[in-house]
């Protein structure tokens, strides 16, 4: 196992140099940030200053080894515009993706393993039915939509919780829930699916017959098996809460590291931009790790 | 167990309490976007603006819409002749940490605003192309020469944001301290930014006492909080969100949409061409359709209610027959008006804009115009927009959205008409002339020469196609009496709002 996780975090730290590499290069195929920087009403001498004080007069290739030098002292620079380290920016908006991910997924798993298992123990019945029914309208409904919907429901017209920001439990309901309904959609069609093809299977057959009951056969038996697919699809979708979750984000207030990288990009603040790739793409790569050693613990044939 | 419910239920409900009552003295404001920086020499963004401007950091003279220019941290101002003005500052005026301002101060913010560690906006926006030297008398008197000599040069101290000599000269400040009426409290990155009054103000006491400044992009959103009572100001809010007339104010924005001709390119080198593309566009019928009601016709680049607005200038009519007749006399004259025209607008530059570009460019198809749209981010239009223009793709129009709330021509003509100017599509000696003669003229004589000036860009240069004086929306609490003007557009005093 150890010389496993070993080979992983080598591969992964390859991947993330050429990672940051790419990045690099291809935000500046993006363009120069001042005239996004200054007012359009800016003198040239202006512009001129600030590409001097920034470095952009440089060759390219000169900025990317002056970033890659202070890149191995971990100082990922100053943003342009915050007039701060961009690693405090990132990793200030990383804690609350991180939160709002941990608690969404934790929500979205337990909800549909559980719901999941329910429908596909008697296929075609009436909670299968409703169960399936809701989960596709939740995998394909438009977040914005639900995000607006929401609040004026739920804020506006009934004021039971605030329409957006943070500050109290309160203000996590509406983002958490209209987080919460697209992999929970996704998650439970993948567990009911696993399941049926487990519960079909010769020994819980068997355990039926030696008169097991049906949690036992449902919650001990068959999901341990039925977990493994689960278990990637939920990596994925975690993944993509991970790298933030824009939509909501930008509805809801949250100050989490999608809208910060999203507004980054199109500021073009370039050292926020490489600083929060950085940071996802490590926190993706722990993830991914984390999930094969879910893996083992699921399934004693998979040895590393 | 019940007795545990209860509990937990009873913390549960404390903790809402908070997300839809307020103090009776206190404001929360709703912005657009979160602020990158909380620099005062960067209070020239709108959203910055909004929270720093006036209420943390002063300046010295203030521009107020209906009245004009006021003292504000110097108590008059003289014109010494040679460029040079003498400011006499107002006594017995501490900034927020205590310290008193002088003189030195106003000297330490001009260098500041024009340091060579960073770029400041309010510095590369409004002090280019000048060189300001100062002379301190004493504690509160200040000259301050510009070369060239600037006749609006108290004009041009009502944007520039006075720190205390103290400040860091070489980095942004993340704790502004000001002489205004408020203290900057905190910056929550991402959540909140908090004032609070100060008791120490030279100035009459306001009836705020605490604000805090919430981000929400969204404007429905922002709409929404007012509407829930978990803010009381939301300034910028979209047409299609303002809903309510009795909380949803509209008012100029100080913002003009025009199309940015670049007329040294045939066939928009012809006047008659330029005026056919005036002609064709039916400028009325976009009003209380894809762009708000309240919306005027422009026929200048700066609002109504800047000096020197020419009122005798009347829009171009919707004339289509005068359009194909005006191109159809350029063909005969051999001017190529079968050319095609890139037509650039810019993505999310005001509301309903890709709507008004294609309606524009359908208009001017119907005129016989070979017209082609191209709708772009930010940055690839700031390429079009600003010299050194795109070359190799043929005529270009494109369509920019001027703001100018400072109430002088100065801060517009120059930029978008001399030949120098940044984002200017045209070169023409006599309106650099003119340009130059208003820029240095004052009084009365300044106003006459801005209204030639217009008048001739309008009339005889045809420089532009002229379209709208955008108006803005701002939902404001039914307990608050608080009226938006053009200036909340870039800044929102605290001190001027009261309760009902």
């Amino acid at each position: 196992m150890l010389s496993f996780l070993g080979k992983r975090a080598v591969a992964s730290a390859i991947s993330l140099i050429g990672l940051v590499i790419l990045v690099f290069f291809l935000s500046r195929l993006t363009g120069d940030p001042t005239n996004l920087y200054l007012p359009v009403d800016a003198s040239l001498e202006s512009r001129e200053r600030f590409r001097e004080i920034n470095g952009l007069n440089d060759p390219l290739i000169v900025q990317f080894f002056r970033y890659a030098g202070d890149l191995i002292r971990f100082d990922f620079g100053m943003s342009v515009r915050r007039g701060e380290p961009a690693l405090d920016a990132v990793l200030r908006a990383f804690q609350w993706t991180l939160w709002l991910a941990l608690i969404t997924m934790t929500l979205v798993t337990v909800a549909a393993i559980v719901v999941g298992s329910l429908a596909a123990f008697r296929v075609g019945g009436i909670f299968d039915r409703i169960a399936t029914f809701f989960s596709l309208i939740g995998a394909s409904a438009p977040d914005f939509w639900i995000a607006i919907v929401a609040i004026v429901v739920f804020s506006v017209s009934l004021g039971w919780v605030p329409t957006s920001g943070t500050g109290t439990v309160w203000h996590w309901i509406l983002p958490v829930s209209v987080l919460f309904i697209r992999p929970f959609g996704l998650i439970l069609q993948v567990v009911r699916g696993s399941m049926i093809s487990t519960l079909s299977s010769a020994y819980v057959k068997t355990a039926r017959a030696k008169g097991v009951r049906n949690r036992p056969i449902i919650f001990v038996h068959a999901l341990r098996n039925a977990m493994l697919p689960v278990i990637t699809v939920i990596g994925d979708q975690a993944a993509g809460l991970l790298n933030g979750a824009v939509i909501v984000e930008t509805i809801f207030g949250f100050p989490g590291v999608g809208k910060l990288m999203i507004d980054s990009i199109l500021q073009r603040d370039f050292t926020v931009v490489l600083a929060a790739i950085f940071v996802t793409a490590v926190a993706i790569f722990l993830m991914n790790i984390l999930i094969d050693i879910f893996y083992a613990v699921l399934d004693p044939r998979i040895r590393y | 167990m019940t007795q545990r419910f209860t509990r937990v239920a009873a913390i549960l409900m404390a903790t809402t309490a908070g997300f839809a009552a307020h103090a009776q003295d206190s404001v929360t404001i709703v912005l657009s976007e979160e602020l990158e920086n909380v620099e005062p020499c960067m209070a020239s963004k709108s959203n910055i603006g909004r929270v720093i401007l006036q209420n943390v950091s002063e300046t010295l003279t203030e521009l107020v819409p209906g009245t004009g220019l006021e003292p504000r941290l110097a108590e008059s101002w003289e014109d010494m002749g040679n460029g040079t003005w003498r400011f006499n500052l107002r006594e017995g005026v501490t900034f927020s940490d205590g310290t008193a301002f002088d003189a030195g101060d106003v000297v330490f913010s001009l260098e500041r605003n024009k340091s060579d560690k960073f770029v400041c906006e309010i510095g590369a926006k409004y002090y280019g192309g000048m060189t300001l030297t100062t002379n301190v008398i004493d504690d509160t008197t200040i000259e301050i020469t510009s070369d060239p000599a600037q006749p609006i040069l108290p004009l041009l101290m009502s944007t520039l944001t006075v720190l205390p000599s103290e400040a860091n000269p070489d980095a942004f400040v993340d704790q502004p301290i000001g002489t205004g009426p408020y203290t900057f409290d905190e910056y929550n990155r991402g959540e909140n930014i908090k004032l609070s009054v100060r008791d120490d103000y030279w100035g009459e006491a306001p009836t705020i006492k605490n604000a805090t400044y919430l981000f929400r992009s969204e404007s429905a959103v922002r709409a929404a909080m007012v509407e829930a009572g978990e803010a009381d100001i939301a300034p910028n809010i979209a047409v299609q969100d303002a809903t309510n007339e009795a909380t949803d104010y509209s008012y100029p924005n100080s913002e003009t949409v025009y199309m940015r001709l670049e007329t040294a390119t045939p066939p928009l080198d012809d006047v008659r061409v330029r005026q056919a593309l005036n002609y064709a566009v039916d400028k009325e019928a976009f009003v209380g359709t894809i762009l708000a009601n309240g919306t005027l016709l422009a026929t200048g680049m700066v609002p109504p209610s800047t000096i020197g607005y020419n009122t005798d200038l009347q829009p171009y009519p919707y004339d289509l027959e005068k359009a194909k007749a005006l191109l159809e006399e350029a063909k005969a004259d051999g001017v190529p008006v079968d050319t095609e025209i890139l037509v650039i607008g810019r993505l999310e530059n005001y509301a309903n804009v890709t709507e008004t570009m294609e309606a524009l460019v359908a208009m001017w198809q119907d005129a016989g115009f070979n017209v082609t749209l191209n709708m772009v981010e930010t940055a690839e239009w700031n390429e079009y927009y600003s010299k050194p223009f795109v070359e190799g793709k043929g005529p270009i129009m494109v369509n920019a959205q001027h703001d100018n709330a400072n109430g002088d021509p100065v801060f517009s003509m120059f930029f978008k008409y001399a030949s120098d100017g940044v984002q200017s599509g045209i070169s023409d000696p006599k309106l650099d002339e003119m340009i130059a003669a208003a820029t240095a003229a004052t009084g009365d004589e300044r106003e006459a020469l801005w209204k030639d000036t217009f008048a001739y860009i309008f009339n005889d240069v045809v420089a532009d196609v002229f379209l709208w004086h955008m108006v803005g929306f701002t939902r404001v609490s039914d307990k608050l009496d608080f009226e938006p003007t053009i200036r909340t557009n870039s800044e929102l005093q605290l001190s001027q709002i009261k309760f009902k």
